[in-house]
């Protein structure tokens, strides 16, 4: 009888530890989104609409607007979706506090995809057949924002969505992503960091490329050329070939890699001017501590999409590093007085959040353009009708925090490449590249002799 | 030649963690069968203890270990007593501590959040230290925990070996009611030998902190490794352990400069199945028959 019920009272915890067919993704993640939809929420409206208004908004009324979506709040892709939760509730509070949507109160039901694509898409499918929400935003994970698109294309929803890598497998016509690096990211994001490295007058000779194997920085590093479409074809690695640079090393490695030291003996043994690093996360500060190790330091690391404070906890030995960003919480960026007032309370939030490093950057201000997006959507059809969204999103300009555009209806809904160089100098991130964009008495610092 | 050289060693120092992860698995694992999964969430649970000591107070994360050995050694025992009132199997032991690792990773989600943490060079000035044989360099975390798990596992060998508690540990795990028979009290005994794996935990905890930035999902990563050294080594064997934990790191960082991080994996798997093509019960492991 004890086994019984110990059996019994294991799978009872299992079932509500894993969520099983309706628990912990269906039942505690509403709960926090519900919240800010009715808690008295900061005094400055934030989306355009809000600021179109003059004085104070009326209070939104009648039954909520519901907008579902999945994000990994558990799992590998966890510590990045953090951000965008932060983000999305803080977005939906200002939006409630500055009259709602349509003039009704706004509540985000957002789930725990566990970082698992098909757990994404079988969410969607929930929340829009079960749950009947009214909208829905796009997962964090370029896996799960693949499987939903499948879903919202099915049921013909809008899709906006913020981090979507894959840009050429997002074909769907009402998919509108706010992942501001355009349509050919392997041309334009590398084109733009080769740049900038030659506008020192000092470009590197040799180059070492070291890849996550995650589909999308893959694509960046090397282009598919099996899309047909030819400017897919190459990337970081080729064009580095056709600019003269000699690429001494190329190495790629799984997501989940646990020791750095071999691949840190291969970067010092090759001895670049210059590491295309392809990393997500924590690579980077893995990589620099692995070479810390060796006592070697390349001339110039670039990183992909890292998390942007734990590079800055590498200390010194993260000084130059450069990446690329669409959003940093500095001018020129925050001349803008309402990008500026968005950007401290995104800090305020995600410092009360416990989130590490609060500021607002490329993540954080994707997930707030994809927010924008929609709302500028609804707003301009005057209604929940996916279609006259849909619609009028390709038809019309969108004003979000990286500023206006149109949708590239052509490039499969992304609006060209908003990223600029930024480098880790004197602790901490700043752009430095192109110049009208740097901060000021900020410039790129790169030197192969260094 | 630096660079094979200093990919051997670099393998052979990781394989000192994945030991100090290994340990407790593999005695929790052949002695009291039980399959702990949340042996991996005392691990994390430590990992970040030693950060946030690091962070909060300024400690030495070196000094943590005297804050968690204590404190998850007696969680392993509360969680060993608790498996002595429910009996478990091995299997079911499997599913109740599954559902623990996943209550144990929300709780870190809810206590640090799902963002990264990691020490940066301040707290730990160890990462980026290293000790130099030549032109050979052999990272400070690393070496340490290569030495910490050797001076364990010999110890532990040691103390199964020679002293009256591994005597009655040895004969827990081949007849638990012979053992009793013999004055044997196997609930002690248990949770003494679970307080002990629990305690190894919690010093890969500290190792691990010191080595790389932690986030709720972390662990996850460690099962395909952890299992894969326990099985090598035959279980409960704590030489076979480290044995093979070494083994595992000096073929996955071969893989690495031969093939690329993507061989590694499947290296170390065909290693793996090759041994217990003749050795089913692992390197050190004894013999079913």
């Amino acid at each position: 009888m004890k086994r019984v019920i110990a059996l019994v009272a294991v799978l009872a915890m299992v079932l509500v530890a894993c969520g099983g067919g309706g628990g912990q993704a269906t039942t505690a993640a509403p709960d926090t989104t519900a919240g800010p939809a009715t808690t008295p929420a900061a005094e400055e409206p934030a989306t355009t609409a809000e600021t179109e208004g003059d004085g104070e908004a009326e209070a939104p009324s009648g039954d909520p607007i519901v907008i579902g979506s999945t994000l990994a709040l558990t799992g590998p892709l966890a510590p990045t979706a953090a951000i965008h939760k932060v983000a999305g509730d803080l977005f939906v509070e200002r939006l409630n506090a500055g009259g709602g949507l349509l003039g009704r109160p706004v509540e985000w039901r957002v789930l725990d995809d566990e970082s698992v694509a098909d757990q994404a898409a079988a969410l969607y499918e929930r929340l829009i057949t079960e749950d009947q929400v009214d909208l829905i935003m796009g997962p964090y994970g370029t896996g799960a924002i693949a499987a939903a698109i499948q879903v919202a294309e099915r049921y013909g929803y809008v899709y906006p969505q913020h981090t979507g890598s894959l840009t050429y497998a997002f074909g769907y016509e009402c998919h509108f992503p706010s992942w501001p690096t355009g349509r050919y990211p392997n041309q334009t994001n590398p084109s733009l960091v080769y740049d900038a490295l030659e506008s020192t007058g000092n470009p590197p000779e040799t180059i070492a490329f070291v890849i996550n194997q995650f589909p999308g920085s893959m694509f960046v590093a090397y282009g598919n050329p099996d899309t047909g479409d030819p400017n897919d074809a190459t990337g970081a690695k080729q064009i580095a070939e056709e600019r003269g640079y000699e690429v001494v090393l190329d190495v790629q490695y799984p997501l989940d890699i646990s020791d750095w030291g071999p691949i840190a003996a291969q970067v010092r043994d090759a001895d670049p001017d210059f590491v295309y690093l392809g990393a997500l996360g924590v690579d980077g500060p893995n990589l620099i501590a692995a070479l810390d190790a060796l006592n070697y330091r390349p001339a110039g690391m670039f990183m992909q999409w890292p998390a942007p404070g734990p590079v800055l906890g590498a200390g010194e030995s993260a000084e130059g590093v450069l990446s690329v960003t669409a959003f940093e919480s500095h001018p020129p960026f925050t001349d803008d007085p309402e990008n500026a007032e968005i950007a401290d309370a995104f800090r305020e939030a995600a410092t009360a959040a416990g989130i590490p490093y609060p500021e607002m950057e490329t993540q954080a201000s994707a997930s707030w353009a994809a927010w924008q997006t929609l709302v500028q959507g609804v707003e301009g059809a005057g209604s929940l009708d996916h279609e006259q969204i849909c619609d009028y999103l390709r038809n019309n300009t969108v004003r979000t925090i990286f500023g206006e555009y149109q949708y590239g209806t052509e490039e499969n809904n992304y609006y060209g490449d908003l990223s600029y160089v930024k480098q880790v100098q004197d602790g901490d991130w700043w752009v430095v590249y192109p110049e009208e964009k740097a901060a000021p008495d900020r410039t790129l610092e790169y030197s192969p002799d260094n | 030649m630096s660079l094979w050289a200093q990919s051997i060693v670099s393998g052979l120092l990781s394989g000192g963690l994945y030991a100090m992860m290994s340990l407790g698995m593999s005695l929790s694992w052949g002695v009291l069968k039980i399959i702990n999964l949340a042996h991996f969430s005392f691990i994390l649970f430590s990992g970040y203890i030693t950060y946030q000591l690091a962070f909060s107070y300024g400690w030495d994360p070196f000094l943590a270990i005297v804050v968690c050995v204590p404190v998850f050694a007696l969680a392993g025992m509360a969680l060993q007593w608790v498996f002595d009132k429910l009996r478990i199997s091995e299997f079911e032991s499997l599913l109740l501590t599954f559902g623990l690792f996943i209550i144990f990773e929300s709780v870190t989600s809810a206590i640090w959040t799902a963002d990264f943490r990691r020490m940066d060079t301040v707290q730990n000035p160890y990462q980026s230290q290293s000790v130099w044989l030549g032109d050979l360099a052999l990272p400070v975390p690393q070496l340490a925990a290569f030495l910490v798990a050797l001076v364990i596992a010999l110890g532990t060998r040691y103390l199964m070996d020679r002293t009256d508690f591994g005597r009655a540990v040895r004969a827990l795990s081949q007849d638990r009611d012979i053992a009793r028979a013999f004055g044997i009290d196997p609930h002690r005994v248990a949770m003494q030998l679970a307080g002990l794996a629990a305690g190894f935990a919690a010093i890969a905890g500290v190792f691990v902190a010191m080595s790389r930035a932690l986030f709720p999902g972390l662990a996850v990563e460690w099962f395909g490794i952890v299992f894969s050294v326990v099985i090598l080594g035959g279980l409960g064997s704590t030489l076979g352990t480290l044995i093979a934990a070494a083994i595992v790191g000096v073929v996955g960082g071969i893989a690495t400069v031969i093939g690329g991080p993507p061989l590694a994996p499947l290296a170390i798997f065909l290693v793996l199945i090759a041994t217990l093509l003749f050795r089913p019960q692992g390197i050190m492991g004894r013999s079913a028959t």
